[in-house]
């Protein structure tokens, strides 16, 4: 390993840092009458690698332009290492940022754009000239100096974004979907480069997705956004396991839904009524609602938690079992995905190891069996939006 | 013709409006050649003599040249803050636009008209400067280089801020906030990033102004004076009042000759310049 290598290493050694940290505290943005961000909170500790998830329109890129300071919150405030930067200018914020379109400065070459930062700084030309030696290095472009821009391919471009932000070694960075214009292989290589980086640096990553497998694959914390809000809060699998609302568990991973409509809840038990008959779920299948009686909701249950069976009269202790018909399944490499009509809801089914033996054609009989405790109940999106 | 069509043979019935052009324009270079380089019944360089061996002639030559560049520069120059302008302002980029294209709408002779109200002995600017007591006796900004150059550069100043324009707009979205991100001040950003970013524009804008002043004519007349020559005031003098269309057609040449090689040598300027541009 040579002498460079253990320089960047020594850097992240203490994963607990004094900086790097972004708290925001209630900061709402607006434009005119269109508020692109309500109330939004969340605090970022030093050396995370978190992601703010969503669809376009959601706000995230707005939060991002916040934190950089090209815009100002209409209200709250963002404090960047303890420090509140409202009023300060981006130049003079601890940050660094890659952009969606990259931005690389068409009329410099490689090592140009890198050391451009450390130019304005007025940093001894010797010293910027070992930097950007050093940091090119890192990002896999050793030898690519002297190459003019329009001369890289979009992986190295992407890597020229990196290298210009990290070699000013920022507190933290942002990231605006900066692997969404790249091919899927590409894309998968540079995510790993990403957050291998990330971690030999112990720099704060902040990042914007709208893939919710990008966001997975990366990220020590994600926070899923919508329509100016924040939905959620959490690790990749706690979110996966436990999605807070309908619109967490539809956005992130696959999810089955059945309408339904709360028929008593009372104790420990909440029970529902639902197209296929009646089920009895633990009163904690509720999230983000206090069901009660009367109550329209709609039951969620992950793919690889349902089971099928040939059998239309199947049944497994501890599982309730529904009567359907088989609809299709498809064998996708490693598993294999069923599809069923349960009472008019198609349910999916995911299995691994698609050489058993299949079900059969399209309508033959057959049963779901699924554990009432992987159920969740939610209010439905329509009782959402007429609240 | 759609793409991926062959063109057929009455396609090339399409060209017929071109060639005739092209052939109207060929015709008349070749009788500019002929008429340059006639005399005496044959071949002759005696026009060019008359031009080139005349002290004063030389002297038409040196100042069109220099007060072109002097007008290609200040041009271009006073173009780049209106066209920073027009770049920045989105929602009224064509609304200004317009603005600065008028002059073009309103016809050459009334425009130079308006200078001569602006800038005579009597006119608005010496009025205005000797009521407010900073002068005795009106400055003298007609019939001479003042007048010729202010007049050029504000005919030709919309094509500067144009080409400007249109090279700004080229820049892509997020540099300036790339820069700012990087540590750059408001001015680092225009300086390091903005500016060798529109130079394209500036040096299409210099060469153009260049040429096209080079041959200007009718705003030399009004308001550089008739004992202040410019080129094309001469060829026009040639044809129009002394009938010679032969020492007309020679000094063409000369100034075809001279603007060729301001032009070189701007290109060659521009190449050094922009050679880390793409």
């Amino acid at each position: 390993m040579s002498e460079r290598d253990t320089e960047i290493h020594a850097g992240a050694a203490g994963a607990v840092r004094d900086h790097g940290a972004v708290d925001i505290r209630g900061v709402s943005k607006h434009y005119g009458n269109v508020r692109v961000l309500h109330d939004v909170s969340v605090s970022v500790p030093p050396g995370t690698f978190l992601t703010l998830l969503g669809p376009s329109g959601c706000g995230k890129t707005t939060l991002l332009r916040l934190i950089a300071g090209f815009t100002e919150p209409s209200s709250g405030t963002i404090a960047i290492d303890g420090r509140d930067v409202a009023g300060v200018p981006t130049q003079n914020r601890p940050i660094g940022m890659v952009f969606q379109n990259l931005a690389l400065f068409p009329h410099f070459s490689v090592a140009e754009n890198v050391a451009y930062g450390l130019k304005l700084r007025r940093i001894p030309a010797g010293e910027i000239a070992r930097r950007v030696e050093r940091f090119m290095d890192l990002v896999g472009l050793a030898g690519y100096g002297e190459r003019r821009i329009s001369q890289l391919s979009g992986g190295q471009k992407q890597r020229v974004a990196l290298a210009r932000s990290l070699v000013l070694e920022p507190s933290i960075l942002l990231l605006d979907e900066p692997l969404s214009a790249l091919d899927q292989q590409l894309r998968k290589q540079l995510q790993f480069a990403l957050k291998d980086i990330q971690r030999k640096l112990g720099t704060t990553f902040v990042f914007v997705t709208h893939d919710q497998e990008e966001a997975t694959l990366m990220s020590d914390v994600i926070v899923v956004m919508d329509a100016g809000r924040i939905q959620q809060v959490g690790s990749p699998g706690a979110i996966y396991q436990n999605p807070q609302n309908l619109f967490v568990s539809r956005f992130v991973g696959e999810i089955n839904e059945m309408p339904c409509e709360v028929v008593r809840a009372d104790g420990g038990e909440l029970l529902v009524r639902t197209p296929a008959g009646g089920l009895t779920l633990p009163a904690a299948a509720a999230r983000g609602f206090a069901p009660a009686a009367g109550a329209a909701g709609v039951l969620c249950i992950r793919p690889e938690q349902l089971h099928v069976r040939a059998d239309a009269a199947a049944s497994l202790p501890g599982m309730v079992s529904m009567p359907g018909s088989l609809v299709e399944e498809l064998d996708l490499g490693p598993v294999r995905r069923t599809t069923v009509d349960v009472a008019g809801c198609h349910l999916r089914s995911l299995t691994v190891g698609g050489e058993a033996a299949r079900m059969g054609c399209a309508g033959a009989p057959c049963a779901v069996l699924l554990r009432p405790q992987d159920l969740r109940l939610y209010e439905s999106a329509d009782a959402r939006q007429a609240g | 013709m759609y793409s991926g069509e062959r063109p057929r043979p009455v396609h090339y019935l399409l060209l017929v409006p071109v060639l005739a052009l092209l052939g109207l324009f060929l015709a008349s270079v070749a009788l500019l050649f002929s008429n340059a380089f006639s005399g005496g019944g044959g071949f002759s360089l005696q026009y060019f003599q008359q031009i080139l061996d005349r002290t004063d002639y030389q002297i038409v030559f040196l100042r069109t040249f220099v007060a072109s560049v002097a007008i290609a520069v200040i041009a271009t120059v006073l173009s780049y803050p209106v066209a920073m302008l027009l770049w920045r302002a989105d929602r009224w980029r064509n609304l200004l636009l317009i603005v600065v294209l008028i002059p073009w709408l309103v016809s050459l002779v009334i425009r130079t008209y308006g200078w001569i109200v602006l800038l005579g002995p009597k006119g608005v600017i010496n009025g205005m400067l000797q009521w407010l007591g900073l002068l005795d006796q009106p400055v003298k900004l007609m019939f001479n280089d003042t007048g010729l150059v202010i007049g050029l550069v504000h005919v030709l100043m919309p094509f500067a801020v144009i080409s400007i324009l249109s090279s700004l707009l080229t820049i892509e979205d997020n540099l300036e906030e790339a820069s700012r991100v990087l540590g750059a001040r408001p001015w680092q950003t225009l300086t390091r990033i903005v500016l060798p970013l529109s130079l394209p524009g500036a040096f299409t804008a210099l060469i153009v102004i260049f040429l096209a002043s080079m041959g200007a004519i009718v705003t030399p007349i009004l308001l550089g004076g008739v004992s202040q020559k410019f080129v094309g005031t001469q060829i026009y003098q040639e044809v129009m009042y002394a009938f010679n269309m032969n020492k007309a057609a020679a000094w063409a040449l000369c100034l075809l000759i001279v603007s060729l090689l301001g032009l070189l040598a701007l290109k060659a300027i521009e190449r050094r310049v922009l050679r880390n541009h793409e």
